[in-house]
């Protein structure tokens, strides 16, 4: 290679090179402000202020779901199996939500300490089955949901 | 090595041997393309959750993971146009980064419509993974606007090839975004050997048709514009000439 072109070469690596640091840092410095959600143990470890409208993902706890009668309403607990937020939320849900399904909902922290979700959004995680795979596993005792918790980090 | 590699850089030379490979490419694309999309929409199973709405996500996986392959290569052709000044190389771009774009579109138009119907949403701007996929449709219309914004072609091959080697750290954050941070959109599944488990054969063996298919798709048409635009641009040279009074 001529001098000239390794000149350049070095100076296009140096180039993408810096960037790919500067970039690195800047992602890292807005890692919380990057995240669409907090967990329920963030929330719980205090690390939303209160009043904030701000967003929460989990699973849906099994059992905990209480849809009124006579209205939209809708009771429930998410969970990340370490920490529970109970949450409101009156409106039509999204075809995926059911027990065990990961959620994302956006709302506030009220003052008895239930979360009035004003969206509720529904998370699928990464695994595809068939209605045959999955009758077979959970025959078998090896629920989908021991697969995949939703991202805790 | 070095040899060849100059010789890559001929546009006659590059001419004549794409004209040979071209027929295989386009057979080889149809086939893939015609398995993959019969077997992928007409008879892949249902998802036990959301049915057959995971077809869906057939084209999706394909065409998005496809559409990241156009910044690594609009560095590899930007680095030839700036170190080697290649003629080859910039005629690439300019057709990868207007190809890379629909690609982009493409993307989010199918993933927009599988998330209107599982999350319940259409779009998100919060989600990292989105809004990055949105960002390298932006970038590629900014490379593609910014040659057409510069008139001397010299200094646009030049400009274009420097956007594109900066634009392509993004490519590294689409991929990451949904493991570095918290996002609505899944993780990429991990492909399992075994059929009694989730995302087995029955699943990915369509997956990956589809995904040669399009790569298939990405080469025939960069190499057909490629290729008018090596017409194009060498019209005064004496074998266009040749090969224009010859048909």
């Amino acid at each position: 290679m001529k001098p000239h072109r390794r000149k350049k070469l070095g100076i296009i690596i140096f180039i993408a090179a810096g960037l790919s640091v500067a970039v690195g840092f800047t992602a890292f410095a807005l890692k919380q402000n990057i995240n669409m959600f907090y967990t329920p143990t963030q929330v719980a470890e205090g690390e939303v202020g209160s009043g904030q409208h701000f967003r929460i993902g989990g699973m849906v706890k099994t059992g905990t779901v209480l849809g009124a009668t006579d209205s939209l309403k809708v009771n429930f607990v998410t969970t990340d199996f370490v920490s529970d937020v109970p949450i409101q939320y009156e409106g039509i849900l999204p075809d995926l939500f059911r027990e065990g399904q990961g959620i994302v909902a956006e709302g506030e922290m009220d003052a008895n300490g239930v979360f009035q979700a004003s969206r509720v959004l529904a998370k699928h995680d990464e695994n595809f089955m068939s209605p045959e795979v999955k009758a077979a596993l959970d025959a078998s005792g090896a629920s989908a949901e021991n697969h995949s918790p939703v991202a805790t980090n | 090595m070095w040899l060849w590699f100059s010789k890559l850089g001929s546009p006659k030379w590059f001419y004549e041997l794409s004209g040979k490979w071209l027929p295989w490419l386009i057979a080889a694309m149809v086939v893939f393309m015609t398995v993959g999309l019969v077997w992928g929409l007409l008879f892949l199973p249902p998802d036990y959750q959301q049915g057959f709405t995971s077809r869906i996500l057939i084209v999706h996986v394909a065409v998005a993971g496809t559409s990241l392959a156009f910044f690594p290569l609009l560095l590899v052709s930007g680095t030839i146009t700036l170190v080697w000044r290649m003629k080859l190389a910039d005629m690439v771009a300019k057709n990868a980064a207007i190809l890379g774009a629909w690609f982009s579109f493409i993307t989010l138009a199918t993933g927009s419509l599988w998330g209107s119907v599982m999350w319940g949403t259409w779009w998100e701007w919060t989600d990292s993974r989105l809004v990055s996929m949105l960002f390298q449709l932006f970038l590629l219309l900014g490379v593609i606007s910014l040659r057409s914004a510069l008139e001397d072609s010299e200094t646009a091959a030049k400009a274009c090839a420097l956007l594109s080697i900066v634009g392509c750290i993004n490519v590294v954050i689409i991929k990451y975004s949904v493991e570095w941070w918290n996002t609505l959109h899944q993780v990429s599944s991990p492909v399992s050997m075994d059929t009694q488990s989730p995302n087995g054969p029955e699943f990915w063996i369509a997956t990956l048709i589809m995904i040669v298919a399009v790569y298939l798709f990405l080469s025939v048409s960069l190499i057909l514009s490629t290729r008018n635009e090596i017409l194009e641009r060498e019209r005064r040279s004496q074998w266009v000439q040749d090969l224009v009074s010859k048909s």
